[in-house]
């Protein structure tokens, strides 16, 4: 009798598992969300949470990729006029807009929302006070024109991709004053309950997120382009790349998201999965203190650049999943160069190391963060800076821990990463090449007034021919006295099932751009 | 009114482990040479905005001072903000800890299931070849990593045999109970919500398995050694030379006695379990307290890290006090 109950027990659990294939109105997509914080643009900063933020919230630009570029295009904004000065923004805003809930989208929304990211004061408001608009003076910088015109005021004249790149991020996504103010909770303008609900007018609506475990969102069948052909998306908690590979393969999840290169070229070949890549919005880099020790020297820090196999670090270590590019502008980007002056030559560097007075080499720590492909990139340059008589110690570290340190300017020699603010060279110029931004050159104690003052020209620059010139005039002065080797630009990829379709389309741009209306089944 | 002023006793006991746990935490999370504001902001924000938000949050006061403030809020039942989320990490808990001690409970039965019939058939037929076998699938189970057990059976029971369900707590199209104790199984069942029940449970299984097989070691361990204890006692030999049956003289006799000591360990594993197991919680994707403990480590979210082991710390101190009341019921020499 016992074991005839155990065996129904068995059988019953069998049938069970032919459980209901996804619909064809939902898409499951299996994810690490361990870094979901918030979904409210003021606060959101984070790759994944952010691009699910800029489906939710339409802001006055949309981020697209045409042809190969990701350019700003008019989103709730129809139409923009620009002062003689430059300075001055005149938005005019698309009539008969309405939120999900069919609240209008009107210059109060908008002007509301700039001055909520400037007052919450959140991770993203920096690139907002880049602009030269802040707490103090939104006043007289974000004002109401009429009821769908309005007025922002810039500090200086800036490129308008630059401005119009900014205002294009989550962090420019237009939130509906009525629903943030009716859950104010103690002057927080909303922003506990937006962080797990929404009041966007984009193509999705949050319908509920249980944290680490499940995010849902739905078509807002009111959105301005016409509501998207999938109705449902769920996100999957799934941290371990391995489940989402499982999940895949049975069908459970449409998309697997944080796959390993191993994991997502072993779908490569058959029918039921697609494989799907794109540039990634960042660089990975090494970079020396140019401020500390044989690093003042250039021709140390070039015998470094000539030490570097870029080639075997994309084939073995990125697994092929990197396009190989040296200047600090990436692939796609106005004003990207596609010189490679550096390829591994030991002779090369051994020369100039010896013309500097190093020709024993000498001993550097060379810092970088926990994850498994810095480790190897570190392990790599390693064996390739020995080759030159340059004892580098690895230091690992974990992310928080050294990019503290890197701000206290105390780090001899790094492998790092950067992810792009906005699709403007100009968020890669100040980083990469203006000290007096603070950024990575100033960390790294590359006090050059030369390329600091050509970044800053550039950022002012409106005739867009003569701004390509002066980027390519300082990446080529980068190249020669810069403290940083430009690893690679690293590709994101995802593994999908073959019902689905479009989703290169959703993904072009990403990590910036990602337009989740262009999937269907 | 002896067990009334013992558990007073162990009460103020309980508090001063508390206090010393919560300076020692403080000291550890804010002797790393790193800072959260850094980690939040990830890489790319610049020095001043760092400060900035380093001023917002009050990080920059003396150290002494963000102690005292901390303590002076605990003690008015308020763990403080998450730095991350900015939620209360008291309901942060709230959220996370049913899940966890839903898994513990499943664990722990399967492991004293386990543990006592592998100790007593150990004991039993001490040195031969059951007791081998037991002896080496119980150390299996704490030698095997958690990680890698977990994922085997997902791949042979979810992917290959498709009898289980995958990862998470519910299927898709389940529809979840609503939140009373926040432990599925449990509201499901409040509720009569039989299909969430049925999936609850289904899900639960293999992550029960892995950690409850894992924890079962120590259990059998400890009864093998006190049955064999027990059953070398004159009043077991008297039992058998009355003639009385075997299996009465083991099961009713011997086995009364030699589970006391098993209790403690039970207690003490099952405290354990209660920490959150991080790794069954990661590979099985249940949104547990280990995981959200693990998360808050990594960009050092001060008041999540404090605030879940003070938590962590107050649960592990109440279920040995539990151990140890049980222990006084059921061994009346305890209470002398």
């Amino acid at each position: 009798m016992r074991r005839f109950l155990l065996l129904a027990l068995v059988f019953s659990f069998a049938a069970m598992a032919f459980s209901a294939s996804i619909p064809k109105d939902t898409v499951v997509i299996g994810m690490n969300t361990g870094i979901f914080i918030s979904f409210d643009p003021a606060v959101c900063y984070e790759v994944e949470p952010a691009i699910m933020v800029m489906n939710i919230y339409s802001g006055l630009f949309k981020l697209q990729e045409i042809n190969g570029t990701i350019q700003a295009v008019p989103e709730l904004a129809e139409s923009y006029d620009i002062s003689q000065d430059g300075k001055t923004w005149t938005f005019h805003i698309r009539k008969g807009v309405s939120f999900a809930n069919g609240d209008p989208v009107n210059a109060d929304a908008v002007v509301y929302s700039v001055k909520r990211v400037l007052q919450l004061k959140k991770s993203p408001v920096w690139l907002f006070e880049s602009l030269g608009l802040n707490a103090n003076n939104m006043n007289e910088t974000v004002k109401k024109i009429d009821d769908y015109t309005v007025q922002i005021t810039m500090d200086k004249s800036y490129a308008p991709n630059i401005v119009m790149s900014i205002f294009a991020e989550s962090w420019g996504g237009i939130v509906d004053p009525k629903v943030a103010q009716s859950h104010d909770v103690s002057g927080d303008m909303g922003s506990a309950y937006l962080a797990d609900h929404s009041a966007g007018a984009g193509p999705y609506i949050l319908k509920s997120w249980q944290r680490n475990n499940m995010i849902v969102l739905v078509a807002n069948d009111k959105y301005w382009r016409g509501a998207p052909r999938i109705k449902t998306i769920i996100i999957r908690d799934m941290p371990e790349s391995t489940d989402q590979q499982l999940a895949l393969k049975r069908g459970d999840i449409d998309i697997a998201w944080n796959l390993t290169p191993e994991q997502v070229n072993s779908l490569k070949g058959d029918p039921n999965f697609n494989v799907v890549s794109v540039p990634a919005q960042s660089n990975e880099y090494l970079a020396v203190n140019a401020g500390w020790g044989p690093f003042k020297d250039v021709r140390v820090r070039q015998a470094v650049k000539y030490a570097i196999d870029y080639d075997s670090i994309i084939k073995n270590i990125a697994g092929g999943y990197a396009i190989k590019v040296q200047g600090f502008i990436p692939y796609g980007y106005l004003g990207y160069v596609s010189d490679m002056p550096f390829d591994q030559n030991i002779s090369k560097a051994k020369e100039l190391l010896a013309q500097a007075g190093y020709a024993n080499g000498f001993e550097v720590e060379l810092v970088t963060n926990t994850t498994e492909r810095r480790r190897n990139e570190a392990i790599a340059i390693q064996a390739d800076l020995a080759k030159i008589g340059i004892k580098a110690n690895i230091t690992i570290m974990q992310a928080s821990q050294m990019y503290t340190k890197m701000r206290e300017q105390g780090i001899q020699m790094i492998i790092a990463g950067w992810g792009i603010d906005f699709p403007d060279p100009d968020a890669l110029a100040k980083p990469f090449a203006d000290y007096r931004v603070k950024q990575l050159a100033w960390r790294m104690m590359w006090y050059d007034d030369h390329a600091a003052d050509l970044a800053e020209a550039a950022g002012f620059e409106l005739n867009q021919t003569k701004r390509v010139e002066i980027y390519k005039e300082l990446t080529n002065y980068w190249f020669d006295n810069g403290p940083f080797a430009i690893l690679y630009q690293p590709l994101s990829y995802w593994g999908t099932r073959a019902e689905l379709k479009g989703f290169d389309q959703t993904a072009k741009g990403y990590s910036l751009a990602f337009d989740l209306t262009k999937m269907y089944k | 009114m002896k067990l009334g002023s013992y558990i007073l006793k162990r009460s103020l006991l309980m508090l001063l482990v508390m206090f010393g746990v919560l300076a020692i935490v403080f000291a550890i999370v804010h002797v790393i040479p790193a800072d959260p504001v850094g980690a939040l902001l990830g890489g790319n924000a610049p020095p001043d905005v760092v400060e900035r938000m380093k001023e917002q949050l009050g990080l920059n006061k003396p150290l002494f001072d963000q102690f005292v403030n901390y303590v002076w809020g605990v003690v008015h039942g308020n763990l403080g903000n998450s730095i991350q989320s900015g939620r209360p990490v008291i309901r942060d808990i709230e959220e996370y800890f049913p899940v966890t001690l839903q898994l513990s409970i499943a664990s722990i039965i399967i492991s004293i299931f386990f543990g006592i019939f592998l100790g007593i058939f150990s004991a039993i037929y001490r040195n031969r070849w059951i007791d081998h076998f037991s002896r080496i699938f119980s150390i299996l189970g704490v030698s095997m990593p958690v990680f890698w057990t977990g994922l085997i059976l997902l791949l042979i029971f979810y992917y290959i045999l498709g009898w289980l369900p995958g990862t998470g707590q519910l299927s898709l199209f389940i529809i979840p109970p609503e939140k009373i104790t926040g432990m599925i199984l449990v509201d499901s069942l409040l509720e009569g919500n039989w299909e969430a029940f049925w999936d609850g449970l289904r899900h639960l299984i293999l992550p029960a398995a892995v950690l409850g097989y894992a924890a079962t070691a120590s259990i059998a361990r400890i009864t093998r050694a006190s049955m064999l204890d027990v059953l070398n006692q004159d009043y077991i030999r008297t039992a058998r030379a009355k003639g009385m049956p075997k299996r009465i003289v083991i099961y009713r006799h011997a086995l009364k006695n030699a589970l006391i000591p098993v209790i403690t360990i039970i207690g003490l594993t099952f405290g354990g379990l209660l920490e959150g197991a991080v790794l069954t919680e990661t590979v099985f994707g249940l949104p547990g307290l280990g995981r959200y403990i693990v998360n808050a480590l990594l960009v050092l979210d001060y008041p999540a890290i404090m605030g879940g082991t003070l938590f962590i710390a107050l649960v592990y101190s109440l279920v040995n006090l539990s151990v140890d009341l049980i222990y006084a019921v059921l061994d009346p020499r305890m209470r002398v």
